[in-house]
């Protein structure tokens, strides 16, 4: 161990600290820590830059952008500042605190002093460069506080530069990356909007919507309503010649209610919007409930209710025997030029009773129950089908499986060769084959899994044929015929790359400049040099392999189903359930689609890694008897995978139920169809419902993996 | 009969692990390889059977060259050779039943393994086989629930149902206590003579060499550096000792 040097042996470099002054870094880089100083100028310039740019990309204030210059301001004063403290620390070290007691407790009372200071003093300097809203201030206190830091920085990059000796560096870098954290930590509040003010300000107008979500068993029910009511008919407008309907006449034991008269003028409201009041009604009405509100509503001729507000009084109380008497103009309702006869109004008369609890599940309630069972089976059948395709993946997935895996240039070009000539073949089998029994339109699923086997199985046979043939024909031809073989074989199959690639970069790169016409001018002439380039590369790279040397076709496979499985899992399933959507429709089925792939990848990775990580001795010894691969798979890595797998399964089915209950929020069904739709018609008791059941199915889900999960192991 | 001739190991990295080793091993004897760890004994076993490619050289197995041998001919080949391993590498979930009767796998269709299907017949032989390692009783146990002389013994079990005409022994005993290192080696021995299976095993304690090598091989940095018959190596001198061992090497004996 080399000692640790000490800075107050080291002389201090007066020329390092003044070029880190000028720019930070600098003097590092010069004292031969390169990497320290370029590390040092990319923090300060970026916690800068960020500070700028953040300020500048704040629509919600248009008129507010924080420029460089002010924050160049700002960093000069945050430079005064540091400094400042930064004496007073000195100076509290060097003279005022002599005793131990007093120079333990310097450090921590300065970083308080320092962060009094700060506080009192940001915002004052705050106010010399924004005025107005709060929130603004805000903002601008955040880039004063990544300045303030940022000249801390500078400051102890000063200091740090007159101890770099090459290798040797004395001070040590803990404050740069603290500083750095609070640096990234203070802009990040910004960038993410964190508002402590606004949170606490208007909590309080949540509480209403959010008890109706948090507590919103009521509408899970139904209510039987017994509602009174009773109707009168008015004629409105009254022409001379009108035959009014009959006035009604009150009745025993019913609701009843009279009205005159009962023909009159309708309200009318001009172009300026002023009212003209036309005939008033009286009203009388009886046979209600005693001592209880009673409600007017007005039908117009086609049959739309309102409540009449503003022409009389609507809600009125009915006396002790039940009746009630009021006035009301007739409201102004807007007959259209073309209506023809008696234009016939209701005047109707509604006594809500008490809302009865029938015990019976609302409407709401069981569509959300429908819905949830919907998400819990899409997570099911996702995790299911998920298995079923990972697992074979797993395998090629697996480094310590695949990387035994060689072949010879010859049997790499027969098995190409074979893959690529015995699909094609397939397909022309399947061409000619499917419209026997109908073709895609009539036969799908049919003339599909013909398609399928036709394909994947003719392409397997050719290329273990052609492999095996090449290979061992490789080893019977003359070292320079097998070499030939190999050489053409692999300028073949990259002049074939090369032609897909020079075709694909016509059209994905070339097409982006020069645009579709263009891309289909230049791909043949694209093509036709990716071709010669790939066949180029092939037949050097099978002359630099030879004949004895091995093609490590494993790890290509390995690679290949790794980067796709990244790619299925990088991509979230919310995004998959969009494709899905775009490609079958919404519903649960876009949504079984989107957790079908994202658990493929994912249980793809996990199970590939499990597999990686066995114990590797089974396997040898199972090699050693003459197993098969496929044996030795059965025998020494299965048993060894299963719990791993099990716990994977159950932790992805885990996953799978809890995002089937939100893929419907992009129309993937289950149950975050209904909520998201709630959710727009604010409906909040309704989508408390759906919050509520997924908690619950979530909660529960949880508690029996992790059960179940305890037993496996 | 065994012939191994001017076998070279390099692996990827450069490290040689074996350079230009030559003997021959008649049927029915009982080669021990000494050396030191990491002096090639290990690749050397495993070279046999090619688990390990060897770089250069030829092994020849009664008359026929297995470096040259194909993928399926090479599983022919190691049917016939048995192994057995220092950590057993035993299945640890499996039954001590299915860790024995994978050892017939070699025997089988490959597609049987799919529905886990063992005829009788395999399920008879892997009992016997048991019963001559003594351990039937624990046939339907897990392999991990054995203590460390039961797994080598189902090690042996696995390496008999192969029928073989060659064990490979790669350091038997290591894990194990003196007791149960002889008791090992004892039905190693057995099989050697009764059966005339020629064993081939990697030793560290001279006098268990000396108690059941009929021929001994030494290595020592991957070359060949002794050879000797079971009366030369009883009477090993110092000399011939710190050659294969290095100079600082004392002779520790495993008692028992």
């Amino acid at each position: 161990m080399t000692p640790e040097p000490n800075s107050s042996t080291l002389r201090p470099s007066w020329l390092q600290a003044l070029l880190s002054l000028l720019l930070p870094g600098l003097g590092q880089a010069v004292g031969g820590a390169l990497t320290r100083g370029f590390y040092i100028l990319l923090s300060v310039v970026t916690l800068s830059g960020l500070a700028i740019f953040a300020s500048a990309q704040r629509p919600r204030y248009p008129d507010y952008s924080l420029s460089f210059h002010v924050y160049l301001r700002f960093l000069l004063e945050a430079a005064a500042l540091v400094v400042f403290l930064l004496a007073i620390y000195w100076l509290a070290r060097r003279y005022a605190l002599r005793s131990e007691f007093g120079r333990n407790a310097a450090t921590p009372a300065f970083a308080l002093f320092a962060i009094i200071v700060v506080a009192i003093a940001a915002p004052a300097m705050v106010d010399t460069v924004v005025t107005g809203e709060a929130a603004k201030k805000l903002y601008a206190l955040t880039s004063l506080l990544t300045a303030i830091v940022v000249a801390a920085i500078w400051a102890w990059s000063v200091y740090d530069a007159a101890f770099v000796r090459g290798k040797e560096r004395a001070p040590n870098t803990t404050p740069f990356y603290l500083l750095l954290i609070v640096g990234i930590l203070i802009l990040g509040t910004r960038i993410v909007q964190i508002n402590p003010e606004k949170a606490i300000r208007e909590y309080k107008d949540t509480g209403v919507i959010l008890s109706r979500i948090v507590w919103p068993w009521k509408v899970a029910f139904d209510y039987s309503e017994s509602q009174l009511v009773a109707e009168a008919k008015v004629q409105a407008p009254c022409p001379p010649d009108a035959k009014p309907p009959a006035v009604n006449q009150p009745q025993e034991g019913k609701p009843w209610v009279v009205v005159t008269p009962t023909c009159g003028n309708l309200s009318k409201r001009d172009s300026k919007g002023k009212l003209t009041y036309g005939t008033q009604l009286t009203i009388r009405g009886g046979g209600f409930v005693p001592n209880k509100k009673v409600h007017i509503l007005w039908e117009n001729p086609i049959g739309n209710a309102f409540t009449p507000r503003g022409f009389g009084p609507t809600d009125i109380q009915t006396g002790p025997d039940g009746t009630f008497s009021t006035k009301l103009y007739i409201p102004d309702v807007t007959i259209p030029t073309f209506a023809q006869g008696p234009q016939i109004h209701t005047l109707r008369v509604v006594q809500r009773g008490a809302a009865q609890f029938t015990g019976k599940l609302s409407k709401e309630m069981k569509l959300a129950l429908q819905a949830m069972l919907e998400s819990i089976m899409m997570g099911l059948m996702a995790t299911a089908v998920g298995i079923v395709l990972s697992v074979p993946l797993s395998f090629l997935a697996a480094r310590n499986l695949m990387n035994t895996l060689h072949t010879t240039t010859q049997g790499f070009v027969g098995g190409v060769i074979g893959l690529v000539g015995g699909a094609y073949l397939g397909k022309l089998v399947g061409d000619w084959l499917t419209p026997m029994f109908g073709g895609l339109e009539k036969a799908p699923i049919l003339t599909f899994s013909v398609y399928v086997v036709l394909v994947l199985g003719l392409a397997i046979l050719a290329y273990r044929l052609l492999s095996r043939a090449l290979d061992s024909a490789a080893e019977r031809l003359p070292a320079g015929l097998s070499l030939a073989i190999g050489i053409a074989g692999m300028a073949l199959i990259g002049a074939g790359v090369g032609y897909a690639l020079g075709i694909g970069y016509a059209h994905g790169i070339l097409g982006i400049t020069r645009g579709a016409e263009g891309a289909l001018t230049a791909a043949p002439h694209t093509a036709l040099l990716g071709a010669a380039l790939g066949a180029a590369l092939g037949a050097f790279w099978a002359w630099r392999l030879g004949t004895s040397s091995k093609i490590p076709i494993g790890q290509m496979v390995y690679a290949a189903v790794r980067l796709t499985l990244n790619i299925g899992r990088s991509i979230e399933p919310l995004i998959w359930a969009i494709m899905g959507v775009i490609w079958v429709g919404p519903g649960p089925f876009a949504g079984f689609i989107a957790l079908t792939i994202h658990s493929v990848a994912a249980l793809g990775k996990l199970y590939s890694e499990a597999i990686e990580s066995i114990d590797p001795g089974p396997i040898e010894a199972l090699q050693a008897t003459g197993a098969t691969r496929l044996q030795t798979i059965v025998y020494a890595v299965v048993p060894q995978v299963l719990p791993p797998f099990t716990a994977f399964t159950l932790y992805r089915w885990d996953i799978n139920v809890r995002m089937s209950t939100i893929i419907g929020l992009v129309g993937g069904g289950g149950i975050g169809f209904l909520l998201i739709q709630w959710i727009h018609q604010f409906q909040y008791e309704q989508a408390g419902l759906a919050v509520w059941l997924i908690t619950i199915t979530v909660a529960t889900l949880d508690f029996v993996s992790a059960s179940i999960r305890e037993k496996m192991v | 009969m065994l012939v191994v001739e001017h076998l070279t190991k390099v692996y990827e990295d450069g490290t040689v692990a074996l350079k230009d080793v030559s003997f021959t091993v008649e049927d029915g004897e009982f080669l021990v390889i000494i050396g030191l760890s990491g002096s090639g004994k290990s690749t050397l076993l495993r070279c046999i059977n090619r688990l390990i490619e060897p770089t250069e050289g030829r092994i020849i197995w009664n008359g026929r060259d297995i470096t040259q041998a194909s993928e399926n001919e090479m599983r022919q080949v190691r049917r016939e050779i048995g192994m057995i391993f220092q950590h057993f590498n035993l299945v640890d979930r499996s039954s001590v039943l299915t860790n024995v009767l994978t050892g017939r796998l070699g025997y089988l269709p490959s597609w049987w393994s799919l529905i886990n299907y063992f005829p009788e017949a395999e399920k008879r032989r892997a009992l016997t086989a048991l019963e001559r390692v003594g351990i039937a009783d624990k046939a339907n146990n897990r392999a991990d629930a054995l203590s460390g002389g039961q797994k080598q013994r189902v090690g042996i079990a696995r390496a008999l149902m192969q029928d073989p005409k060659m064990i490979l022994a790669d350091e038997p005993v290591a894990s194990l206590d003196p007791v149960l290192a002889h008791s090992i080696l004892g039905y190693l021995e057995k099989l050697n003579q009764e059966q005339n299976i020629t064993v081939l095993c990697s030793l560290h304690y001279l006098d268990l060499v000396q108690r059941y090598a009929t021929k001994v091989i030494g290595l020592r940095d991957g070359r060949l550096v002794y050879e000797g018959n079971r009366t030369k190596i009883r009477n090993i001198t110092d000399e011939e000792f710190k050659h294969i061992y290095g100079q600082e090497a004392q002779r520790l004996s495993v008692g028992g």
